[in-house]
């Protein structure tokens, strides 16, 4: 399992537009992908209803995790994703 | 004696009793959700013009990349905003909220484009997160005449969550007029 901590810049947070940016690049990855704050529950990264659920507001740290095939690469891009939502979509 | 007939069940013939249950092959990696579920009727939570989703002046929304749905673009007069469906409120801002029915489907309603910026002037919010809600039950007031005239757009996605693109079933025609709870379209 790779695993990563994400600071969400600034801003709305993953709100609905970044949000369903993140979903995508989440979606793309044959792994199993989640995302929770620091010592919190994991959501499934790839279901927008969770993420937006979740109201991860800018500035705040997330902890990112991926688990098989393509694990490390899924991780990239959903962290590109959250970093830089408007290249990512692309 | 046998009746049996090999080859009938091809995914579960090597599994060695490990099936898993999704029947759809990615639907469950894709977050979408799997079976079939009753049809659910999604209420307009404003008043005002069905818009096709394509219309909407944002190009996530527009590409349905948050989800499949309508819009509607709202009477330009103060008004209640209204749960399109019966569930639970599990995510409330003011210019956004996420209700989730009883079997786990979510709705999203944005009230306005890039209204997040307003971070809640000119929306007064009538409901809680964690409250139950009815269709047509009142969420929040807004006046979508002040967010065009603070230069954007008050149009109103209306989306289906983790739902697959052919989950929006008889949708009301583009170009009517709907009051806040009237039937918008069926998530099928």
């Amino acid at each position: 399992m790779a695993e990563v901590t994400v600071m969400v810049p600034d801003g709305v947070g993953l709100h609905a537009r970044p949000a369903a940016v993140f979903v995508q690049a989440a979606a793309r990855a044959p792994a199993e992908v989640t995302v929770g704050r620091p010592g919190g529950e994991h959501v499934n990264a790839k279901s927008i209803l969770s993420v937006l659920a979740l109201d991860v507001g800018g500035g705040e740290q997330i902890v990112l995790r991926a688990d098989g095939d393509g694990a490390d690469e899924a991780l990239a891009a959903v962290e590109k994703a959250i970093l830089d939502p408007d290249a990512a979509r692309g | 004696m046998s009746a049996s007939a090999p080859g009938d069940e091809t995914a579960a013939e090597n599994s060695g009793g490990h099936v898993p249950p999704s029947t759809e092959p990615g639907a469950a990696s894709t977050g979408e959700l799997a079976g079939r579920l009753a049809a659910l009727s999604v209420c307009t939570p404003v008043a005002g013009r069905v818009l096709a989703m394509v219309e909407v002046p944002d190009p996530v929304f527009s590409a349905a990349m948050v989800g499949p749905g309508l819009a509607v673009d709202p009477m330009r007069a103060p008004g209640t905003a209204v749960s399109p469906i019966a569930g639970s409120i599990v995510k409330l801002h003011p210019h956004a909220f996420v209700v989730v029915a009883g079997d786990g489907r979510g709705v999203l309603v944005h009230l306005g484009i890039d209204t997040v910026q307003l971070d809640g002037a000119g929306f007064e919010l009538l409901a809680q997160e964690g409250d139950a809600v009815e269709p047509g039950t009142a969420v929040l007031r807004w006046n979508p005449a002040d967010v065009e005239a603070g230069g954007r757009s008050p149009v109103c996605p209306v989306v289906a969550l983790d739902a697959g693109s052919d989950a929006v079933s008889d949708p009301e025609p583009v170009g009517r007029w709907l009051t806040a709870g009237e039937r918008l379209f069926t998530w099928a």
